[in-house]
Parts: structure tokens; sequence; C-alpha cells
């Protein structure tokens, strides 16, 4: 959407608008009605207003669960910073064959379902699994280690999910980016490292940003990984929102749940575009 | 050659729509289709094609994820779209208290007398006038014997040190806490927040033991020695015994928490003609013989108990010395006792994964 354009394709925008009022707004302004009332007796909600749903939150157990959530975020975002950023900036400077082929292995994957690939986690993870088989063959452990099922196993499936997205971003971003302005830097007497930080380092923040946006968000809620690599145990905001609407069939809590992570989701990408001044994100194909 | 191929379509088409209109033309006795609504893999194909040569009605079989999907479509379409629904009893309470279920004609029933007492009358159709059971599962423990130097005869046992991080747990909060609600003595259904902090306290503590909490192919984890015991439904037990025989099957000596499958026709069922003709047919002692030993739950047909094989009777027929007093099943709580549960068991879990 350029501004300049709109006045001339409001009619071609229009279904675009009529899909989003119906399929985004809508269902969001229910959601936000729904955490407002009161949960009925086994089924449904009753049209009784309350702020409960949201004082609960409050409470020690929920409270834990949005905390451990954002450290997990916060601890797999960096993870996927260390590895992202540096594949991202190598393969921008690739020669543009074998940086076709470097987007083409990395693409590979996404061919396969997700759950798939973290089921492959699993054989590679679990007691007596690939990976135990290898620490024992190298003499380097003595008994199958008990690795799935735990918050590092979490953590690498998460990390493994979401790499790509930084990497993609980073790569856009300095692909784009102006060289001479990194050789005019040298000329003037930096360093490598003083020109990768005043000059390579600025010009490539958009694409680390939304990065970290886009793994930070995901990682709050993707509730099937910490699911099925953490054995349940990890409890991430994302699956105290699908109990909450699945089991327990408290459909208002769940709702003032998904609110909250929705408020922090926004405030994510508001705080993105005040560092940026960027109208949309990088790296988005 | 691309006409003679749209030719041909055209013809089938129309073939279909005329063979169509015939079978609903002709409605001498249950005929058409039959729109059964149920989780995958519920029946043995062979079971469904016996039926449908017999009776001339087709089965349309759609199937839901979980029991609250079903009712969510039950209410959007007002008892309407389907003929018979399979699920769980809980949310049969609801259905019926929302008169979304019709009442079982039993003239139609020839066969309704084959019902094992143990699964009838109970919470969620007092008076049996909505339901036919189809299948019953119990939570029992299986555990390893050669992985841990422990005799396990009762839930109690779970706590035991020697099951440090090697204990594997179904997903559902309520069987959980109500495990500990058992040893404590109280009801799965207790809506006294007291006797659910005093379960809260017990359950706790177990946290230092769990390995895996999860509902499905909990048994895997059991056969490929990833825990040493684990708690888990009859199918589940099925599976892992006859992967590893040498796994040992305990009912704990607190009680048995029950669930029951029900088979209900909804209140505006198009074809509740062919609904009925389908559980008469499931009924026959043969019939359920051959649809249990697929399913692998407990045989709720009593007449088909002496038919099942005898290699799967352990794990299909109740055992000699169950007594009907010390089962007891897990039906809907108040909104607050739930809440609570909910809130035990988030707790629960968070310091499983510390």
């Amino acid at each position: 959407m350029r501004s300049d354009k709109k006045g001339s394709q409001a009619g071609f925008l229009a279904p675009m608008y009529i899909f989003t009022l119906l399929f985004l707004i809508g269902p969001f302004v229910y959601m936000i009605i729904l955490s407002f009332l009161t949960r009925a007796e086994t089924w449904g909600v009753v049209n009784e207003f309350t702020f409960r749903n949201y004082t609960r939150i409050l409470e020690p157990v929920y409270r834990s669960t949005v905390f451990n959530s954002l450290k997990l975020a916060l601890d797999v975002t960096f993870l996927v910073i260390l590895f992202g950023y540096p594949f991202g900036y190598f393969m921008a400077k690739l020669p543009p064959r074998k940086r076709g082929l470097m987007m083409l292995l990395l693409m590979i994957p996404f061919w396969t379902n997700s759950l798939m690939r973290l089921y492959g986690w699993i054989i590679i993870f679990r007691a007596n699994g690939i990976l135990d088989k290898l620490l024992m063959l190298l003499h380097l452990t003595e008994k199958p280690l008990k690795l799935l099922y735990s918050w590092p196993a979490v953590t690498v499936g998460m990390v493994y999910a979401l790499l790509p997205f930084m990497i993609l971003s980073v790569y856009s971003s300095v692909e784009k980016m102006d060289w001479t302005l990194v050789e005019a830097s040298r000329d003037l007497g930096a360093g490598p490292a003083k020109a990768f930080l005043t000059v390579t380092l600025p010009l490539s923040m958009p694409g680390l940003l939304s990065g970290v946006i886009l793994t930070f968000v995901p990682s709050v809620g993707l509730f099937f990984i910490a699911d099925i690599l953490g054995g349940n145990k990890i409890v991430l905001l994302g699956n105290v929102i699908q109990e909450q609407l699945m089991k327990v069939h408290d459909w208002p809590f769940a709702a003032a749940l998904s609110v909250i992570l929705m408020l922090m989701t926004s405030l994510m990408i508001l705080l993105y575009r005040k560092l940026t001044g960027a109208a949309e994100m990088e790296g988005m194909l | 050659m691309k006409k003679t191929v749209s030719l041909l379509l055209t013809l089938t088409l129309l073939l279909g729509l005329l063979a169509a209109g015939g079978v609903s033309a002709c409605a001498e006795g249950p005929s058409g289709t039959l729109n059964l609504y149920t989780w995958a893999e519920m029946f043995d194909p062979d079971v469904l094609a016996s039926f449908e040569k017999e009776t001339g009605i087709r089965i349309n079989y759609t199937n839901f994820d979980y029991d609250e999907t079903m009712l969510a479509k039950l209410e959007s379409a007002k008892g309407g779209d389907y003929d018979l629904v399979i699920a769980d009893d809980y949310i049969i309470e609801t259905v019926i208290q929302e008169g979304l279920a019709q009442k079982l004609d039993k003239d139609r029933l020839s066969n309704f007398g084959n019902i094992n007492p143990v699964y009838q009358g109970q919470f969620y159709d007092p008076t049996d006038e909505y339901t036919v059971p189809y299948g019953a599962g119990v939570q029992t423990i299986c555990y390893n014997p050669e992985a841990v130097d422990v005799a396990v005869t009762g839930y109690e046992d779970l706590w035991n040190e020697a099951f440090e991080d090697n204990l594997a747990i179904t997903a559902n909060y309520r069987v959980m806490i109500g495990m500990a609600l058992k040893i404590l003595g109280y009801s799965y259904n207790t809506n006294n927040v007291d006797e659910l902090n005093e379960a809260a306290e017990l359950l706790y503590r177990l946290a230092p033991n769990i390995r895996l909490i999860k509902d499905d192919f909990i048994n895997d984890d059991l056969v490929s020695g990833e825990v040493a015991a684990a708690v888990m439904y009859t199918s589940q037990v099925t599976q892992a015994k006859l992967a590893a025989p040498s796994l040992e099957v305990v009912y704990p000596k607190e009680g048995l928490g029950f669930g029951i499958m029900g088979m209900f026709i909804p209140s505006a069922a198009p074809n509740a003609d062919a609904a009925h003709a389908f559980i008469d047919f499931i009924l026959r002692p043969e019939v359920s013989a051959q649809s249990y030993e697929w399913l692998g739950y407990y045989c709720t047909n009593k007449a088909a108990d002496a038919l099942i094989s005898d290699d799967m009777k352990e794990f299909l027929v109740l055992p000699e010395e169950f007594r009907a007093e010390d089962m007891e099943m897990i039906g809907n709580i108040s909104a607050e006792a739930s809440e609570r549960q909910a809130e035990i068991w988030t707790e629960f879990k968070s310091l499983c994964g510390q």
C-alpha cells in the first residue's frame, strides 16, 4: 500500500478492506468483547460484564507463565541473532550464483511440514537416540542423557524453526546496502571492526530488528514446539491459551490472555517503527 | 479425445444424480445415507462395509479431533446434519442438557439388552434414554518392572523416589488431579476447594518424577525406554502390552477412573432410522466383538465378552475381581472448581519443567 496510489485504486482495494474487516477486525472485536464476559457453568459464556479475566492474569501462576514465555523468547531471539546475523551477512556477500544456491538450501526444509521436522528432533534427542549413541560412541557419556523434554530441547527447536526468518531479514537488508559507504569509511581510516560497527551495523539495523520481531513474537506463542519437545512441562502463554480454550472451556479467560499477547506483539511492532522509521518490515517475502 | 472425456464426465455425474434420486425415492425401511460423526479410526472398516452391504445404507463418516469441536458444530447445526455421534461422557451430558439429543426408540433396538449394565445409568444419562455405550476406558498404571525395583500397587507408589524423572502421565488434568484426590479419599468430582488445595499440595510433590506429559502415543515412550512408568488409557495400555509383553499393568488400589464413549442421535438428525439400524447392528455380539478387538477399548457389550479372542481378553474385558463400586466417572464440576483445577494444573506443569 503506497499512499500516493491509494485514491485511484480505491475500487480495487475494496475487496481487501472487506476481507480485513470480516476476517481480522471482526474476530478481534469479538475476542475483546469475549474477554470481558463471564464463563458459564460448564460450557459457553454468560453476558455479564467483568474485569476478573484480566485480574486473574496477575495471579502468581499465570504471571510466572508470562514471565517464562518472555524469558524463553529472549533466549531464543538472542541465539537466533547470534547464528542468523552472520549467516545473513555472509550470504549477502556471496557471488550471485552461490547466493541463489544458498537461498534454495535455506528454503528446501520449508517444503516439509514443520511438525515433521520437529519429530526429527525427537529422534535426535530421545533416550538412546542419535545424539546419545554418538556421544556414547565417542566415550563422552556412559549412559543415555535425558535431553528430550527439557528447556534446552525447546530452545533448540524454537531456534531451529525461527532462524530462517532472521537470516532472510538480515540478508535482504545487507544485500541492498550501499557498499561504497563502507569503502569510504575505510578510506577515511576506520579499521574493519570500526567500519562494521559504525556503518554496516546501523545500515543493516532494519533487517536485524525485523528479524528480532519475526523471532520474538512467534516464540511467545509457538505452543506446539513447547508441547512436543518440552513434553508439556514447558508452559508458555500459547499453551495456557490453548488449554483454557480446549480443555477448561474458559473462553473469556483465554480471550483475555490472547488480548494481552496481542498487546505485547503490537507494542513490539510499534517500537520497531519508532526505532527504524520504516512502515513495513524488512525481509517479508 | 477431450470431448469424449467431458462427455463421459457429464454422463457419470448424471448417473450419480439419478442413483441418488433413486435411493431416496424408495423409503421402505431405513435407507439413504447415515451421517456418522466421531473421532477418526473408531470402526473396523470391515464392520462398516458389512453394514452397508446388509442394509444398503451408505455411511458418510466425518470426524472431529475434540469433543468440543463436535459440540460447537452440533450447536450451529441445531442438532441437525448428523445422524449418529459418538463422543465422551462429559460432553454428552452437556449435549443432552442443551436438548441436542433425541430419545432412543428402544423398540427398534432389539439388541439393547446386550449392553453390560456396569456401563449403564451413569451420570450423563441416568436413565439410559439417550445413549448406548460404545467402548470404555480406564486409567491404569503401566510400568516396566526391569527398570525399577518397586512393586506398584496403586497411585501412591508413583511418588516413590525410584521414579525420579522417569514417569509419563496423560495430559488430562481432571485425571491427574483426580489421582491425587483419590489417594486422599476424595471424589474426582469434588467442588470443595479445600479438598482441591490438599490434592494440589500432594500433586506438586510428584513434579520431580514427571518426565513427560502428553495425550497421544504415550505408550511409545514407555516401550522405547524413555520412561519407566506411565499413567495412561486403556487403548494405549493395549498397544504398549502388545509391543512389550513384559510390562506390568496395575489397576490402582485407590479406585478406577472410568470414561465411557457413548452413541447418541442428535435431536434433528436427518436419518434417525438409519442411526437406529446402525446402533442395533453394532450391538450384535459378533459385530461388537470384532469392533472392540479393533478399537482396543473395554467391551461394553456383555453378550460379546465371550466372543473376544483369548489374547485380547485381558485388555478388553474387565478383570474378575473388578467391583463396580471401585469405579467413579469423571463428570462436569462447578465453574469455580474447574477454574481452581486449571490453575493447579498450570502450576504443576511449570513445577515439572523446572
